[in-house]
């Protein structure tokens, strides 16, 4: 009884941490305008899972940053499809688990 | 025929072909000149400008665009207006010519913080204006304009360079109208480097050159002189806060070599706001 109770706990914890938000960083090269990067915004805020409050766009250090919750977590090449499809250019990308961790 | 009606005549057979040619811009683009920036995929831009040409004759043009980004690096647009036309000579007013384009990024060099680019550049001038002015020098057929530009976009600086080049239809009666080149050189300056969620000012600086071939037109039986080169210097600024943005600018003539009597313009402005959606 008492392995299955734990075998049951560790399949609610584990769901719990796979389902947790992920905060994304894009390197995007190419972004010189606020005007012309409206149309990243509008691409990243209708991806699904997306916290549309974390999205900011930091124009002077070429970064894209938002926190979406999805299972599985956006590929790089859904992403760069994104970038592209936005007039610029994707050159990396780092996700992190924890967004609280980490400074904004 | 008296030789002020006759230059009448002349400005009106070229005003017909140059009312159309200051509102090319897209996005982030100069105000007079045109520049390789497009639209991103799926997006949408509504444009309202009012287009002020001052001469002996003073012609407003009100146009409403609408643009679709069919790729991040292509899209398409069509305009419909308003043109107004007073002072020496009788006033008219009517539909302006409809006007579809495309423009096609085929270059795009992306770095930290600056874009670099080029694209092909097509409109048609439709033959659809409705004006008294229009019914008398009435084209037979469509206007087309073929591009090239180019364009440099960084935190600070920017730059563009453009040739255009702008096949003109004759008139009905067989009048001819010369085709222009159209040729822009452009410099512009972000003082401060703001932040996305902040309003951002762009200045421009413009030099326009219309080179306008030359031709020498029967009217009831007068030989017209046209064609010469007109160079205007034009500042310019563009205001934009996210997807919202205000673009205007005066082109002011410099230099001209234009032949025969043909009267120089005074200036011209250019009022423009675009949304993107």
């Amino acid at each position: 009884m008492k392995q299955q109770i734990a075998i049951v706990m560790l399949i609610l914890l584990s769901a719990s941490v796979t389902a947790a938000p992920v905060r994304y960083e894009l390197r995007v090269d190419g972004l010189a305008c606020p005007y012309c990067a409206y149309g990243i915004e509008k691409k990243i805020k209708a991806l699904k899972g997306v916290d549309k409050d974390s999205l900011d766009i930091q124009l002077n250090d070429g970064l894209v940053v938002f926190v979406a919750d999805t299972k599985p977590a956006y590929s790089k090449e859904k992403l760069k499809t994104l970038v592209n499809d936005a007039g610029f250019t994707l050159r990396g990308i780092s996700t992190f688990d924890d967004p609280k961790t980490l400074q904004k | 025929m008296h030789p002020r009606k006759l230059q009448l005549c002349g400005s009106l057979l070229l005003a017909t072909g140059i009312a159309a040619l200051i509102s090319p811009a897209y996005a982030h683009d100069p105000v007079f000149g045109i520049g390789p920036h497009v639209l991103f995929k799926d997006g949408v831009e509504l444009k309202l400008g009012a287009h002020v040409e001052k001469s002996d004759r003073r012609e407003t043009e009100y146009e409403f665009e609408f643009k679709y980004g069919i790729t991040g690096d292509w899209v398409a647009g069509a305009s419909v207006g308003y043109d107004r036309s007073t002072g020496k000579g009788p006033s008219d007013s009517g539909r302006a010519a409809t006007t579809l384009s495309t423009k096609y990024r085929f270059w795009r060099n992306d770095q930290f913080a600056a874009q670099e680019s080029a694209a092909l550049f097509g409109k048609v001038i439709l033959d659809d204006a409705d004006t008294p002015r229009n019914r008398v020098n009435e084209p037979d057929g469509n206007d087309y304009i073929l591009g090239l530009a180019y364009g440099y976009e960084g935190r600070k600086w920017y730059r563009w360079a453009s040739v255009r080049h702008r096949f003109n239809a004759d008139t009905r009666a067989n009048t001819e109208r010369p085709d222009v080149w159209l040729v822009d050189i452009v410099g512009g300056i972000r003082f401060f480097p703001t932040g996305y969620y902040e309003p951002d000012w762009v200045w421009m600086l413009e030099l326009n050159g219309e080179i306008v071939d030359s031709a020498n037109p029967l009217i009831n039986g007068n030989r017209l002189r046209l064609g010469g080169d007109s160079w205007f210097l034009s500042p310019g600024l563009m205001w934009t806060y996210r997807n919202i943005a205000i673009k205007t600018g005066v082109q002011l003539p410099v230099y001209d070599t234009l032949a025969g009597d043909q009267e120089p313009d005074d200036y011209r402005a250019v009022l423009e706001l675009e949304w993107h959606l």
